[in-house]
């Protein structure tokens, strides 16, 4: 159990919060691309929205251990 | 570009991940017994190897590729990220610099506890901790480069990256413990962060339909991107200290 717990660690990570941005980061992109087509302005500038994305995840996972730090 | 990104960043993560490997397998061979470290070493490396034969071609062969990038992608980011986080956090001094060194020490100390069996009895508690510990590190080291060699051309300098971090990582060990403690690991991680989640978004866009712009040398502005994030949230978070300190 306690090796399943640190193979969970060590994939996802110590956090919800990142796996999670992750996620939403990815899935947001792929509702996007698929709403604007195959030849729209995703095709070009779909991956600098993604690098957008994954940094708000990352700084939502980093204000989150902010938060705990505080309390 | 990508071939020298792929070969530098799989070298570093997987330098890292066995160096802190090593500091387990050296504390339980010098707290307990060599020949017991090694044989639970051993047997993390059989196992990983049978792993890394089975999930490269069943990934490369089973997935299309546009889903096989976003799943790689995926992946980089999931490490990439958490390594960028940690590093962002131990550089604004919100979190204790990264040292194998001390993971040895500690490591050592905790096993001190346990007696060890007399001579020509197996030492079940050693092999344990050896192969847990070979086990943990070398899953990360597999899905690194499994990850990294997916995309078309990266096998062949992600391998090389990961054997050339294998022989540095195995030179450290035969030198003792003086140099694990003189890296700079907190950067090296900080770094190989970047890199990671560079290739996690590179592969992600791509397989969710992205050109980008200058191809392959886009790594190198979204290296310069995740830098310039990640520098303006340590300085962020290096002014916010004070006030968590007084909160804590």
């Amino acid at each position: 159990m306690s090796l399943l717990r640190q193979l969970r660690k060590l994939v996802l990570g110590e956090t919800w919060s990142l796996p999670l941005g992750v996620a939403v980061a990815l899935g947001a992109a792929g509702i996007v691309r698929a709403v604007d087509g195959d030849d729209g302005w995703w095709h070009h500038a779909g991956g600098f929205i993604l690098l957008g994305l994954v940094a708000l995840a990352l700084t939502g996972s980093l204000a989150g251990a902010l938060r705990a730090r505080g309390r | 570009m990508a071939f020298t990104l792929t070969l530098i960043g799989a070298m570093l993560a997987c330098g890292l991940e066995m160096l802190e490997a090593l500091a387990i397998v050296l504390a339980v061979g010098i707290t307990r017994r060599f020949r017991d470290s090694l044989i639970g070493a051993a047997g993390a490396a059989l196992a990983l190897a049978a792993l890394a034969v089975v999930l490269g071609p069943v990934l490369i062969s089973r997935v299309p590729l546009a889903p096989l990038r976003i799943l790689i992608g995926a992946f980089l980011l999931l490490f990439g990220l958490e390594w960028l986080r940690k590093g962002v956090l131990r550089l604004a001094h919100l979190r204790s610099p990264s040292n194998s060194f001390k993971e040895f020490v500690e490591e050592q100390e905790s096993l001190e506890s346990l007696p060890v069996p007399p001579a020509g009895q197996p030492d079940w508690a050693g092999r344990t901790i050896a192969f847990k510990g070979v086990l943990l590190e070398g899953v990360e080291v597999i899905l690194i480069i499994t990850a990294l060699g997916a995309r078309p051309g990266g096998l062949a300098p992600a391998l090389i990256g990961g054997s050339v971090a294998l022989v540095a990582v195995i030179l450290v060990g035969l030198v003792l413990h003086a140099p694990l403690a003189r890296l700079p690991e907190t950067h090296l991680k900080y770094v190989v962060g970047i890199v990671l989640s560079t290739f996690g978004v590179f592969f992600a866009a791509e397989g969710l339909g992205v050109t980008w712009p200058l191809s392959d040398a886009a790594l190198l502005y979204l290296a310069a991107g995740f830098f310039l994030i990640s520098q303006l949230q340590i300085r962020v978070l290096t002014r916010e200290r004070p006030a968590v300190a007084a909160a804590a």
